[in-house]
């Protein structure tokens, strides 16, 4: 009964920890896309070097702009020309140069929200020198979504085996209170407080819980270890993210203690099923 | 050192209500040696229960060693069990531990500082005879050692009170009389006692102060 303690504690910890890693990355992921997201308005045709000034303190002007930057077209070509990397030849084909000027514009913090870079884009459009106005934050909250989502389904099937884990303790504790049950008579019939009494169901609560805690912690560092370098090309890929981070000391500490606690609550609540 | 004022106590078993004691009053000074006797079923395990705050009075006021027992609350029941000695006819010995380690164990539980345990133990078991035995477990004790053995585990704490639940109903005649003349002993250094006995050659043998249950009703007080 121990030992299905222990191992319960150790589930409902690492499917925890689990859940706590994965909304801890793409929480990462979310931070870094913020810090990332531009709105591109390009232009119906490339200004002159007279009227650029004008246009970008007009932008600047505008709430919610951090920063403006001029993107010409020969400046978009030569970009497209080495993200084409081995094809880049195909550009020197092209008859004349398609890609027209443009003006990328870093939204200021707590202006990139959707509804925010909405907003910006809808003032920029009305420009009377823009053509099309694209980017955002849609996507970013999109992941932002999936980071919540993953936090509350860690949650809730953290939270049911955190429960399961502390009635197991709890009739695991029980099993010793009968076992022991002479013993506990004996300290209460000479006087012993009830603390006193307690502080050993306690304890072992809280050994199983540490238990629990720690095996747990090898087994999401053993995933981490193993996982990690396989996932970071993808991660890089579609997230951005250069690599994986694990659990930060606060966190492994926070792990350890709550599981201990678990197993302390299940060993105190043991007594009162005994006296039962 | 015990005041029982008009102390009922009544069981339900189902709908059913069982009374155990009926309107008990007695007083028992600082220093007696009070003998409870009765038949089997009379109520005197009752009455110690309820002196020693294991279950509540259904009726009445009781008082304890200057703990008002009748409103004491849950907290304060170790404080009052601390100042009794408490003995049953089953000696209730921790069958895993040794006579020594039964009576350190109280100590420790009690909190005692370490240095004082080991020697305040051998103390207890030289009073009752035992200190031979000590590294002996209770299940190679006979019926009277185990007895001296839960003597000693009482007295150990120096209670003002001992409340004896029939010590020796387990014991043939030569064991019994050793036990009594134990408790005596132990009631000659000062400690008041209540012996709860229903051998009644026993207790007049004792010629003590004698209290006489019978069916829960107090029907002899003299001596």
């Amino acid at each position: 009964m121990g030992v299905s303690a222990v191992l319960l504690i150790t589930l409902s910890l690492t499917a925890l920890g689990g859940f706590w890693l994965l909304s801890l990355n793409l929480g990462r992921a979310v931070a870094q896309w913020r810090d990332r997201v531009r709105v591109v308005v390009f232009l119906k045709d490339e200004p002159t070097p007279s009227a650029l000034p004008d246009l970008t303190r007009r932008v600047e002007a505008l709430d919610g702009v951090h920063r403006v930057r001029y993107v010409s077209k020969a400046e978009a070509l030569s970009s497209l020309r080495q993200s084409l990397g081995a094809q880049a030849g195909v550009v020197d084909h092209l008859p004349r140069n398609p890609l027209p000027a443009s003006l990328e514009v870093t939204p200021a913090e707590g202006a990139t929200t959707p509804e925010a870079t909405r907003a910006l884009a809808a003032k920029l459009a009305a420009f009377p020198e823009t053509e099309e106005v694209q980017g955002g934050a849609e996507w970013v909250e999109g992941l932002a979504r999936w980071q919540r989502l993953f936090q509350v389904v860690g949650l809730g099937v953290g939270a049911v085996l955190a429960l399961a884990a502390i009635l197991t303790v709890t009739t695991a504790t029980t099993l010793v209170l009968h076992v022991r049950r002479a013993e506990t008579e004996i300290m209460r019939l000479v006087g012993a407080s009830e603390t006193v009494v307690r502080i050993p169901q306690l304890l072992q609560g809280m050994v199983q819980g540490l238990l629990g805690a720690v095996v747990a912690l090898a087994l999401l560092e053993a995933a981490y270890a193993v996982g990690a370098p396989k996932l970071e090309p993808l991660l890089q890929l579609t997230l951005g993210l250069a690599r994986a981070v694990f659990l930060s000391l606060p966190q492994i500490l926070l792990l350890i203690v709550g599981g201990a606690i678990l197993g302390g609550l299940g060993g105190l609540l043991a007594r009162g099923r005994a006296v039962a | 050192m015990i005041e029982v004022h008009r102390v009922s106590k009544v069981y339900s078993v189902g709908p059913v209500k069982v009374p155990a004691l009926r309107e008990v009053s007695f007083r028992i000074a600082k220093g007696e040696f009070v003998v409870l006797t009765g038949a089997s079923g009379a109520g005197k395990t009752t009455l110690l229960r309820l002196l020693y705050a294991d279950e509540p009075a259904s009726e009445g006021d009781i008082e304890v060693a200057g703990f008002n027992v009748t409103n004491l609350r849950r907290s304060e029941i170790p404080r009052l069990r601390r100042s009794l000695g408490i003995v049953f006819q089953d000696a209730k010995l921790l069958s895993g531990r040794t006579v020594f380690e039964n009576i350190a164990f109280v100590l420790r539980v009690l909190g005692a500082a370490r240095h004082e345990i080991t020697p305040k133990a051998f103390q207890a078991l030289k009073a009752v005879g035992l200190s031979a035995r000590a590294q002996a477990y209770p299940a190679q004790l006979s019926q009277g050692e185990a007895q001296r053995a839960a003597l000693a585990r009482a007295i150990v704490k120096s209670p003002a009170l001992l409340l004896a639940d029939e010590p020796t109903g387990n014991l043939d005649e030569d064991m019994a009389g050793e036990i009594l003349d134990l408790i005596k002993d132990i009631w000659s250094r000062g400690t008041t006692v209540l012996l709860a006995t229903h051998q009644s050659r026993l207790a007049a043998q004792l010629r003590r102060r004698t209290l006489r249950l019978d069916a829960g009703v107090l029907t002899k007080d003299e001596g």
